[in-house]
């Protein structure tokens, strides 16, 4: 597979996208594009010309069994397991689920109209931070609702760290010193408590950073080493 | 659907697989409800049946959940995304059913398409979005047109084409070549008008 003809390589993940790259060729291809940032970026190119045909698709409502097969499946291994645990009525109640199978287009027509209608005041919403390296590969990602003083960081990639070193969260003011929210996980899940419901805590906060610290965190109360990962804050609300 | 609709709509689907990402149950569950009927409904037309659409679309939101992180880095239009992961796991699918056939492996293909074009963020802001897409595969020929509706709804091959359409393999081939290379001088276009 010759990619390096001019536009033989858009030609390909155009090809690829479409479908009409087949057997080994395709599965090469594919490998190919794992380890090439230029193959995968015209193949995401040719992706946004492409799905948008699929909306001309009628849409069909699949048979319940699909989503019940899905829970069953991501419960296992997750977080969500054992909140189910806890609260088990929400997903094993079956009413709630001859409601869901009734409901169907219905529903998703009321919920349609929810989201399309422009709602004066929302009470929920979430803030969401995507903290990227400067390569703009994301790192991690923190959320919390808008309302909750929860800050739930959580890391996309593994990170790789010494184990005298610590990673810290900062809130980055508007025209102030960084405020640490407290220390993140390299690797996991974790639950940052904020002093104040999300939105005032971050209120004035455009963006978050994270910063390489000491571990047990900045003995000064400011960043001491190096950002390795920073992002906006993005308010969905 | 209008822009501000559309807009409004991926941002909430942004949302939910941000969320999703965090092991939010429920916002999985209404990224669920709210994209599902599309996904379904590609599967079904490429597999033509039932259980293996159903497989596809199970095998693929098992997938969102574990992966949903790596959307951010996707930088795609959600629905993008989703519909990606999905057309993927059926196109492998139709290659695990259908004997290996070559058919894009010969290196003398000239292919000229121009390599440059927007950039990503211009991709994502003029946004080639659905209206867009069919604006411009309507304003192919019919044989272009034929062969890559057939190609992208039904997940034929070349020579499954060549035999649908009753055309020489190497006709077919270029239809879809001219076609693509067509969709996207059209798309750019409409994109720069925006």
């Amino acid at each position: 597979m010759n990619l390096h003809a001019p536009g033989r390589a858009d030609a390909l993940a155009a090809e690829y996208v479409l479908g009409t790259l087949r057997g080994r060729a395709r599965a090469r291809f594919e490998r190919l594009a794992r380890s090439d940032p230029l193959l995968a970026e015209a193949v995401r190119q040719w992706e946004e010309r492409l799905m948008p045909l699929a909306q001309e698709l009628p849409p069909v409502a699949p048979p319940t069994r699909v989503w019940q097969a899905i829970l069953k499946r991501t419960h296992a291994s997750t977080r969500g397991a054992r909140e189910a645990k806890r609260r088990p009525s929400i997903w094993t109640n079956l009413s709630l689920w001859r409601g869901l199978a009734l409901a169907g287009l219905a529903s998703a027509f009321v919920l349609a109209v929810a989201l399309f209608t422009p709602a004066p005041e929302r009470p929920e919403g979430t803030l969401v931070v995507v903290l990227a390296a400067q390569d703009a590969k994301p790192a991690l990602v923190a959320s919390a609702d808008r309302t909750g003083r929860v800050l739930t960081v959580k890391a996309l990639t593994p990170v790789e760290l010494a184990a005298d070193r610590a990673l810290e969260l900062w809130a980055l003011p508007d025209g102030g010193n960084p405020r640490s929210l407290g220390l993140v996980s390299a690797s996991g899940v974790v639950r940052l408590a904020l002093p104040r419901p999300a939105d005032e805590a971050l209120r004035n906060v455009p963006a978050l950073a994270v910063s390489l610290e000491p571990r047990g965190g900045s003995p000064t109360g400011l960043p001491t080493g190096p950002v390795l990962y920073s992002g906006p804050v993005q308010r969905l609300y | 659907m209008a822009v501000d609709k559309r807009l409004e709509r991926n941002a909430r689907l942004m949302e939910l697989l941000a969320r999703t990402a965090l092991a939010d149950q429920k916002a999985f569950a209404e990224l669920y409800q709210l994209s599902a009927p599309h996904l379904y409904a590609v599967a079904l037309r490429i597999l033509r049946e039932a259980a293996a659409a159903e497989e596809v679309l199970q095998e693929s939101f098992v997938n969102v959940w574990h992966h949903a992180g790596s959307y951010v880095a996707a930088r795609s239009q959600p629905l993008t995304w989703l519909t990606s992961i999905v057309r993927n796991r059926c196109l492998d699918q139709l290659r695990r059913r259908e004997v290996e056939t070559v058919t894009m492996d010969d290196e003398e293909d000239g292919v000229s398409v121009a390599a440059e074009g927007p950039t990503p963020l211009e991709m994502l802001l003029s946004g080639a979005d659905a209206r867009a897409v069919k604006d411009c595969v309507e304003a192919l020929d019919a044989g272009p047109k034929q062969a890559i509706a057939l190609a992208f709804y039904q997940g034929l091959s070349h020579s499954e084409l060549a035999r649908h359409l009753k055309q020489p393999l190497g006709t077919v081939k270029s239809w879809v070549r001219r076609g693509l290379e067509r969709l996207r001088a059209c798309l750019d276009e409409l994109g720069v008008k925006r």
